[in-house]
């Protein structure tokens, strides 16, 4: 612990822009739909294979991780995500298994998850209980490289200002327990309960920042940056920033929009430093982060450096707009053209997953849907 | 003084009686062996069913058994069922080499039987009817082992997968090898070949029409757990019935009515299966009876022709888990566990042996006395088997209030 808390002091410089995905998965049995409990199989199994990217266990045993490697562009980065969707829903066939995007499992009973066996996990399960469990949510956490700490700080406050984007644009879990929370994204909601949770403090730069994460080394509150569950967290280790507020969506394809989202506004603040930090976007993150998990696109957001409200929907709008230079040399003009359509039809993966529950009447045929659609079959657009 | 609204004594022993003193024997009984022995709490059941059985203590007498004969029916009926609407094609389709699996695991453990009661100097027929009903795994043992344990996982599944193929297995060559029995009896050759085929097509037909009226209700009733529970409730002890009353198999209509309501249902309108408190009344139930039915006197002539039995019967489970482990994606040192977890041999052996006893009453002496030594032993250590090796997979979970 000590060893990796000093390293996690140098900021690795990585090629900046370049970004990376982790993406939680739900792995269900195919006999109920209900979350299954074989990760371990299903990672025995995929070891075998060579992908691109990495796949992990995560904290209970219904869940995977699929780590992709660095990226400089969209397409290469689809390219992989749809190759790594292959290998894991045939080798998870072989199981009997689907997998399964989405930000929380609609039905499960967090009672019934059991805790990988690992020691990392074991002790976050004897620290934190019930949380632990209640953990079992699924989120995208995207990366995007910087070239060092100073510019990590300005990032993270420059990109808090749309976490209700973020948010909006990736919801997926309007389930939780079997009941329809009438959120947009109720995982949020989970990841609020931990103490860590939250925002990066306003400092001025990285070394700001390192004095105030000694402070609480000091404290005994944490042992690595690992144990800050912020919305977005310097990663100097990878030398990225890393946006965690995303729901996992229910298609690779929308993850690779997203992650190239944030990848055009990172190039736009660096390329033209807009406007300086400021504490009010803290002041105003609560309100709506809210606004856009109960709301998605409808919601309205309190804009920090204007102070006034606006439809969050309306502010992508105009933010990709704004982007439409940076996006065009990064090739994802197309890319945030299709985000845009998304925000004008108001199709969220949300909106999805309820649409479907009218049609077919049952979660469990949600969570049917859903993998077909994960899987990338016929009749799961739309 | 006129006293004649006394009961007589000792009073009669009414069904409600009966039925309400087996389930209290059994969660007894079932209750201490798991705390005080840390076995699976079936083996209580049996062993309550063992004491108060004929005997034993003969509480449970012949007539008892009798009358409690609907009970175990609908019992099986329910399980089986649930064995059966747990097969899932779609999983035989992405993974071909598991159905090839399991039909090796039929062939090789009726073979490894059957060759060996041969080498032991039984009668060639005798010894395959034998080994046919050996070839099935206890549908009951296996599934109630899988909810008490709240086990989850491929171990598990393949358990439940193979359980179905290997009772179909057993039960469809056991039939076919009634003509050659009747034969033996000097039937006519018409009455030898038309019952195996009333019995089977009699039956599949059952379980084909209980699914179309299963699937139509449930489209009717709409997405509702408790209403579709009481529906499959319904039309599992109505199939149990009408396969009682034409002289059909229970079992194999039952199987089949659970794998077409799993596999046939295109438009999704029956909810997955989702086992309440009522399933464990069967369960006690089943055990109990099937412990006091046991022959226990059976195991004083058990010797190396039980012990052969037993031995190749695992020899043959194993070895065909063991050649298709790779192929069928299962895990490492997955194929013992699978094995030993195929162990369990009991009530349904017992109604196939019952059945072949009455249709062939010359195979009584030969083979009856093995088989049912078989069985008793199996009904003992067959569940102790299983659970050892789902709890060794790591697929059952602890109990919230274990000591």
């Amino acid at each position: 612990m000590t060893e990796s808390a000093s390293d996690e002091r140098q900021f690795r410089r990585s090629e900046h822009g370049s970004i990376g995905i982790e993406l939680e998965l739900q792995l269900v049995r195919a006999r109920d739909f209900d979350l299954a409990r074989d990760a371990a199989d299903l990672l025995e199994r995929l070891e075998k294979r060579s992908l691109g990217g990495t796949v992990k266990p995560e904290i209970t045993e219904g869940m995977i991780e699929l780590n992709t490697s660095v990226h400089e562009r969209h397409g290469p980065l689809l390219d992989e995500l749809r190759a790594m969707r292959e290998a894991v829903v045939e080798e998870a066939g072989i199981l009997n298994l689907y997998v399964v995007g989405g930000g929380s499992h609609p039905f499960h009973d967090w009672t019934e998850r059991r805790i990988t066996p690992s020691e990392r996990f074991n002790m976050l399960f004897e620290r934190y209980g019930y949380l632990a469990k209640q953990f079992t949510v699924f989120g995208q956490h995207t990366h995007i490289g910087c070239r060092d700490g100073d510019e990590a700080v300005y990032l993270v406050h420059m990109l808090t200002r749309y976490v209700p984007h973020f948010i909006a644009l990736s919801a997926s879990s309007p389930y939780y327990q079997g009941e329809d929370t009438s959120f947009q994204s109720s995982r949020l909601t989970a990841v609020s309960a931990f103490p860590l949770a939250g925002h990066m403090p306003f400092v001025a730069d990285w070394a700001a920042f390192l004095e105030y994460y000694e402070t609480m080394r000091g404290f005994g509150i944490v042992a690595s940056m690992k144990d800050f569950y912020w919305d977005i967290r310097p990663k100097p280790e990878y030398g990225t920033i890393e946006v965690r507020v995303f729901d996992t969506p229910l298609t690779v394809e929308r993850a690779a929009q997203l992650a190239t989202y944030a990848q055009a506004l990172v190039a736009y603040h660096l390329a033209e430093r807009p406007c300086l930090p400021t504490p009010a976007v803290y002041l105003v993150n609560a309100y709506n982060r809210f606004e856009a998990c109960r709301y998605g696109f409808a919601g309205e957001m309190v804009e920090p450096y204007a102070a006034r409200k606006k439809r969050i929907g309306d502010d992508i709008l105009e933010t990709v707009a704004k982007l439409a230079p940076h996006a065009q040399a990064l090739g994802a003009s197309a890319v945030l053209g299709e985000l845009a359509e998304l925000v004008r039809h108001g199709r969220s993966d949300a909106d999805w997953l309820r649409a479907h529950r009218g049609k077919a009447g049952a979660l469990e045929d949600v969570v049917r849907e859903s993998a077909a659609r994960w899987a990338g079959e016929a009749g799961g657009e739309a | 003084m006129q006293l004649g609204y006394l009961p007589q004594f000792p009073p009669a022993l009414t069904q409600p009686i009966l039925f309400g003193a087996l389930l209290a024997a059994g969660l007894l009984v079932g209750e201490a062996v798991r705390r005080y022995a840390s076995l699976p709490r079936i083996t209580g059941y049996v062993l309550a069913g063992i004491v108060l059985g004929p005997q034993f203590s003969g509480l449970l007498g012949p007539d008892a058994l009798e009358t409690a004969r609907v009970l175990i029916d609908l019992s099986i009926g329910l399980i089986v069922f649930e064995l059966g609407f747990r097969f899932d094609l779609a999983w035989l389709k992405r993974n071909r080499w598991l159905f090839v699996a399991a039909l090796a695991e039929c062939v090789l453990c009726f073979l490894a039987i059957h060759f060996t009661l041969l080498y032991l100097g039984f009668q060639a027929l005798h010894a395959a009817s034998a080994a046919a009903i050996g070839t099935a795994t206890s549908p009951a043992v296996v599934m109630l082992v899988a909810h008490d344990q709240r086990a989850e996982g491929q171990i598990t599944e393949r358990m439940l997968l193979f359980t179905a193929i290997n009772s179909i297995f057993a039960y469809v060559a056991l039939t076919l090898l009634l003509p050659f029995l009747r034969m033996e009896q000097a039937a006519t050759w018409t009455l030898a070949v038309l019952h195996p085929i009333y019995l089977l097509v009699g039956s599949v037909l059952l379980g084909f029409l209980a699914c179309v009226a299963m699937l139509g209700l449930a489209r009717w009733l709409g997405k509702r757990e408790d209403r579709q529970f009481v529906l499959l409730v319904a039309l599992v002890v109505l199939t149990v019935g009408v396969a009682r009353a034409l002289n059909l198999s229970v079992m194999v209509a039952l199987v089949v009515l659970g794998m077409l309501a799993r596999n046939v249902d295109r438009r999704h309108a029956l909810m997955p299966l989702r086992a309440g408190h009522g399933g464990q009344l069967f369960f006690v139930i089943l055990f109990v009876l099937t412990g006091a039915s046991l022959d226990i006197d059976a195991l004083a002539t058990a010797g190396i022709a039980v012990a052969g039995f037993i031995v190749a019967r695992f020899l043959g489970k194993a070895a065909a888990i063991y050649a298709f482990s790779r192929a069928t994606g299962l895990r490492r040192r997955g194929a013992g566990l699978l094995s030993v977890a195929l162990l369990p041999m009991s009530g349904l052996a017992v109604v196939m042996l019952h059945d072949a006893q009455t249709l062939v009453p010359g195979l009584r002496q030969e083979l009856a006395a093995v088989v049912l030594a078989a069985i008793a032993i199996l009904e003992l250590v067959g569940p102790v088997a299983t659970q050892f090796a789902l709890r060794r997979a790591g697929e059952t979970r602890p109990e919230p209030h274990d000591d």
